[in-house]
């Protein structure tokens, strides 16, 4: 899996559904090779954790950010 | 950081849950989740009651006592439980076919008897388990399986049936509007009566992709053109917009229940606390747990809700909590259970 930046992905939760990369602002996660992937760029607006019916996808908090 | 304590609520371990890529039924119990566990409500003081469909497997992913019913059942159940334990907070959580079609009568007399339980109603327009059948909320002309060449009935307006006699609490909000969506939840919880907020939500699998969308959010920009919000409390809502119609009962009948409701002073000359020394009486070191609603210190100590190490964390204790218990469901008659043990300084008093 790709290392993450700012959200941390739950591959067993997540089922595609692509709502996440729908309603990111900034249109930075894609879904790649069955994968949600995250470019740089993120700006912590939690729209994908909020939206996300699978509880699948989490903006990590300041602290465990790898940055 | 946001809280994510709501988890807490969620049998995770039977995640991920069976509802399709996309569908509108994990919002509705992830958001339902948060505002529950805002609310303190737990699996103490909680149960959560569902019929069948996909909306009925909802109550069965709470760590909450559950019950999941036959189809079109769960307000019997939930009236039930309501009447024998008035102490419990009961949540409904089904789908439009299982209260509005074969569980409308229910929907009719429950309503109208006015327990004070709470229906979130996860409303596809479809019956989505059984396989994209129309239902009774199918709007008039869309294609489904049964109505190949649209659906020729005009569908049934909850939203009409349920705000004819007062009280009544209806909400209208979609899974896309997630703010307003909230605001709903959180709203029909704290009404003392029976409320209903219909969750206009996606069946995308047996539903949309049938009507042209490949993929939720597309539903959900559909949504978005199909109803507006409205501010404010309405009487009722037009078949288009979204908001909260609610009526309480009339005026003259509610001022008399507000008198009876007020406790009588038993004790003369009640000890005098100030918010400081309020604080200090916050349940740990064996101490009580008091706490100040409108001028008055109550004993909540004895409640179920702060026992064992719940005293400990007990998070109300010594605060003075007119506000919170005014917006809070059932909160004044609570309070009015416990002894009175004092009078409360207001802060004008104080600086006397
Ligand atoms: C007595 C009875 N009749 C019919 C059924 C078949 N049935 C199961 S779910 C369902 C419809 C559910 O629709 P809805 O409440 O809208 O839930 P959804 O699946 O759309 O979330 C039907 C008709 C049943 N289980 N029991
Ligand atoms: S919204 Fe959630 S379930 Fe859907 S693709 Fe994104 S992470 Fe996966
Ligand atoms: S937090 Fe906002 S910007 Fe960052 S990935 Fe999620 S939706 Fe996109
Ligand atoms: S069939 Fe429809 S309602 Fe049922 S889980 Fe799938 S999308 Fe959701
Ligand atoms: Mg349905």
């Amino acid at each position: 899996m790709k290392p993450r930046l700012n959200v941390i992905w739950n591959e067993i939760y997540c089922k595609r559904c692509i709502l996440c990369v729908e309603v990111c602002p900034v249109g930075i996660l894609s879904l790649e090779m069955d994968e949600i992937v995250e470019k740089p760029g993120c700006i912590r607006c939690y729209q994908c954790e909020r939206y996300c019916p699978d509880i699948a996808i989490e903006v990590m908090d300041e602290g465990e950010k790898s940055s | 950081m946001i809280d994510r304590s709501y988890k807490e609520l969620l049998k995770l371990k039977r995640f991920p849950h069976t509802w399709c890529p996309g569908c509108g039924i994990g919002a509705v119990l992830k958001n339902v989740a948060i505002s529950l566990r805002e609310l303190g409500w737990n699996d103490r003081n909680t149960t959560v009651v569902s019929g069948i469909g996909c909306s009925g497997r909802m109550a069965g992913y709470m760590n909450l006592d559950a019950v999941h019913t036959p189809h079109g059942r769960a307000l019997t159940a939930a009236e039930a439980i309501k009447t024998v334990r008035p102490d419990l907070n009961v949540v409904v959580l089904s789908g439009d076919g299982d209260l509005g079609a074969i569980g409308g009568n229910h929907l009719l007399h429950t309503s109208r008897r006015n327990p004070n339980i709470t229906v979130f109603c996860n409303d596809n327009e479809i019956y989505g388990l059984t396989g994209g059948q129309a239902g009774p909320t199918t709007p008039k002309g869309t294609k489904t399986i049964t109505s190949p060449r649209g659906e020729i009935f005009q569908p049934l307006r909850l939203g009409r049936i349920l705000t004819t006699q007062a009280p009544y609490f209806y909400a209208r909000t979609t899974v896309y509007h997630l703010n307003h969506f909230k605001a709903c939840i959180r709203e029909a919880l704290f009404w003392k009566g029976f409320s209903f907020v219909d969750i206009i939500s996606d069946c995308i699998e047996l539903n949309g992709r049938r009507l042209g969308f490949k993929t939720a959010h597309q539903m959900f920009k559909w949504f978005d053109e199909r109803f507006h919000i409205v501010e404010g409390v309405r009487d009722h809502l037009k078949d288009d917009e979204l908001g909260i119609a609610k009526r309480e009962v009339e005026a003259e009948v509610k001022a008399e229940m507000e008198v009876e409701k007020e406790p009588k002073v038993l004790i003369e000359g009640l000890k005098l606390f100030t918010l400081e020394e309020l604080k200090h009486f916050d349940g740990t070191d064996g101490k009580p747990i008091y706490i100040g609603y409108k001028g008055k210190v109550y004993d909540i100590s004895t409640s179920p809700l702060f026992q064992g190490e719940k005293r400990m964390r007990c998070h109300i204790a010594g605060k003075d909590l007119t506000r919170d218990i005014e917006i809070a469901p059932h909160g004044e008659d609570l309070v009015y259970h416990f002894p009175m043990v004092g009078k409360l300084k207001v802060k004008a008093e104080a600086e006397k």
